[in-house]
């Protein structure tokens, strides 16, 4: 048994989430083709998520058995930034959302440009002249490379695409 | 034969395979080094560049990523004490007070020679043993072939992960996520909830660098502070007679990397603390006693992680079953390819067979001479700052994800598998059964259904079956012995005795 360890904060509802989305998918998987044949489509989806389900709650169960290790005076909340979602990892992760959102828009070596700066500052690479080159060199590398080698088209983007230079297209 | 040695030799005589192979091999040590970069996350980003490439050219490049990045890992946990890899964990144990006795080159010169030893004993082991177990394949009928997957799937949750449940729930998951789409024998749409996107499925190689790439990368995030020690490196290659000495060992170690890089589902990282364990067992007399630098130490794992990579390309060529969470990556790209791996790929593509031995083995000479060269360069590079290493590898991935489909909503899928990746690892599940499950559900599905339909719709008939075909019967042993030996009364009982 692992119950020895602490439990971690958000564990708990971590754990009752995916037992959730095991049912609801279990419920989705039993939608697909009910109980017609043993050899339907919807069988195997079913069994998955009944293991899902299955599995989910071994660890619902175990996980509420141990015990939180809070510091005196600590909250689960200031736990659960202090051990999973620091603040440098909640900005890196929002740096990463806006990246991927704003790919399109403004184009794959406008927004790499600035998702690499912003993040290696965020994530605490002071030395702003390096990063500066850095960031230009590999950006520049990753682009010949991948439009020339791989024949990959990267996004112009929609936004800033129509101003670039043809060879940047 | 002489055919078969002509596409042996295919990746030497082509220069661009031969340079393909190199860069592969050079690349593939600097990535398995990196703290924070795995082979697993290599391949699965290169994938997605490398499916308009010719097979034969992706093919060598990845093998050559392949075993560069087993070995690579030795590097950093020699000189930082951070296995760049997990295949390393058991390496740090000993090439680290070797360093920091100052003789980390020492340590790193033999750790290359026993690696590229225990290369070659894999490759040799993946050439006599893949025909044949070839030929033995066909006689696999559907049931068999889903007891083989579900007892990767269990293997690979039993060992790698703290609890078998939660490695249970990745490998199911990965297995669900597999399904959505157009349910593929009847055309039928499956957890799609009307979504004309999802009807074309989940793109496997989003997926892939979610749970490897953008989840490993928030996670390095709370390991920003590490930081490097400079080590003396000098005289490298090792003297025959300490080669000799310890070729007895490594030879057995190796043997022990094939056969656990066969099973399927479990690869290096089990196979070389296996093979530590082992040294520890039955060497009486080690260089210095074990966790204080014995070459012994560093002998064991590192033959066996490589050794590791040709007995996990033979499920995976033979049967189409992965051998590791890297060869579930490369089915991947096989069937990028349009090839299907399985008994017929030997039969009906023999030349991609001895390419694929002859291009490890040219990636093996290689790993020979970067091994043992370049070393003081290397370790500039492995001391990489992480804040500058991070995003660099968050930008690949989106390239990688993109470049796909040229979609952007596969940049979505992988961001929120990254995200869901990241709890889950934090939570203590693994990562790396979701994608086996991804690979190996489809194969249950199916072979599930044939056998279903096989034996009539018949629950008495089917249960039956089990137990009355040899094969079968053997298999399911090894299912349920698997499950046992995880089982907490089992564990009481042995405790006991």
């Amino acid at each position: 048994m692992h119950t020895s360890h602490p439990r971690l904060p958000g564990e708990l509802t971590f754990m009752a989430l995916i037992v959730l989305f095991s049912a609801f998918m279990l419920w989705a998987s039993y939608n697909i083709s009910r109980f017609d044949s043993l050899s339907s489509p919807g069988f195997f989806p079913m069994l998955c998520a009944a293991t899902m389900l299955v599995t989910g709650l071994m660890s619902l169960v175990k996980t509420a058995r141990s015990k939180l290790a809070l510091a005196p005076g600590q909250t689960v909340f200031q736990q659960f930034v202090q051990k999973l979602a620091p603040l440098t990892l909640v900005l890196f992760a929002a740096l990463i959302v806006a990246y991927m959102l704003l790919l399109e828009v403004l184009g794959f070596l406008v927004a790499s440009y600035l998702f690499l700066l912003l993040s290696m500052q965020v994530l605490g690479s002071k030395r702003i002249g390096l990063n500066l080159v850095v960031s230009a060199v590999v950006l520049a590398a990753i682009y010949i490379v991948f439009q020339t080698a791989f024949s990959v088209v990267l996004p112009a983007g929609s936004l800033v695409g129509p101003y670039l230079p043809e060879f940047l297209k | 034969m002489m055919e078969a040695l002509g596409y042996f030799f295919m990746s030497w005589v082509d220069v661009q395979m031969l340079l393909l192979t190199a860069m592969g091999t050079f690349a593939g040590i600097y990535i398995g080094a990196i703290p924070g970069l795995s082979v697993t996350m290599a391949v699965s980003i290169l994938i997605s560049f490398t499916f308009k490439w010719d097979v034969n050219h992706a093919l060598a490049l990845i093998s050559g990523i392949y075993l560069g990045g087993v070995y690579g890992g030795s590097r950093s946990a020699i000189l930082l004490n951070i296995p760049g890899a997990p295949s390393a964990i058991a390496t740090g144990m000993d090439g680290y007070p070797l360093a920091k006795r100052g003789e980390a080159g020492q340590a790193i010169g033999l750790t290359t020679v026993v690696s590229v030893y225990g290369g070659f004993i894999g490759i040799l082991a993946l050439a006599v043993a893949a025909p044949l177990v070839s030929d033995l394949a066909l006689m696999f009928g559907p049931r068999d072939y889903m007891l083989l997957a579900v007892w990767g799937l269990l293997l690979v949750g039993s060992l790698s992960g703290e609890s078998l449940s939660k490695g249970v729930f990745s490998g199911a998951l990965g297995a669900l996520i597999a399904c959505v789409g157009l349910d593929p024998m009847t055309g039928e749409n499956r957890l799609t909830f009307g979504s004309m996107q999802l009807s074309a499925g989940i793109a496997y190689v989003a997926a892939m660098i979610g749970f490897f790439g953008v989840s490993e990368v928030i996670a390095q995030i709370h390991e920003l502070k590490l930081t490097a020690i400079k080590q003396n490196v000098s005289k490298i290659i090792p003297s025959w007679g300490l080669l000799k000495k310890y070729l007895p060992l490594a030879t057995r170690t190796s043997t022990i990397g094939v056969v656990v890089g066969a099973l399927p589902g479990a690869g290096g990282d089990i196979a070389a603390l296996m093979a530590y364990d082992h040294a520890k067992r039955t060497v009486k007399n080690p260089s210095r006693p074990f966790g204080e630098g014995a070459y012994e130490g560093l002998v064991a794992p590192e033959s066996a992680n490589n050794a590791a990579v040709g007995g996990a390309y033979v499920p995976m060529l033979t049967l189409g079953i992965p051998g590791d969470a890297v060869t579930a990556v490369i089915i991947g790209a096989l069937y990028i390819h349009g090839l299907k791996p399985g008994p017929m790929l030997m039969i009906e593509t023999p030349h991609l067979f001895w390419f694929i031995v002859g291009s490890l083995v040219l990636a093996n000479l290689f790993l020979l001479v970067f091994g043992l060269t370049g070393i003081k360069i290397f370790a500039k590079i492995v001391e990489t700052p992480k804040p500058v290493l991070l995003p660099l590898i968050l930008v690949l991935s989106a390239v990688g994800a993109y470049a796909i489909n040229n979609n952007p909503v596969d940049v979505y899928w992988m961001l929120g598998f990254g995200v869901l990746g990241y709890f889950l690892k934090m939570y203590g599940f693994q990562v790396g059964p979701v994608i086996l499950g991804m690979i190996l559900g489809p194969i249950m599905d199916r072979s599930y259904r044939q056998a279903m339909a096989s034996s009539g719709e018949d629950v008495g008939v089917f249960v039956t079956e089990f137990f009355t075909t040899p094969l079968s019967a053997i298999l399911l042993a090894c299912v349920v012995l698997t499950v046992v030996s995880q089982a907490d009364w089992w564990k009481k009982l042995r405790g006991r005795k």
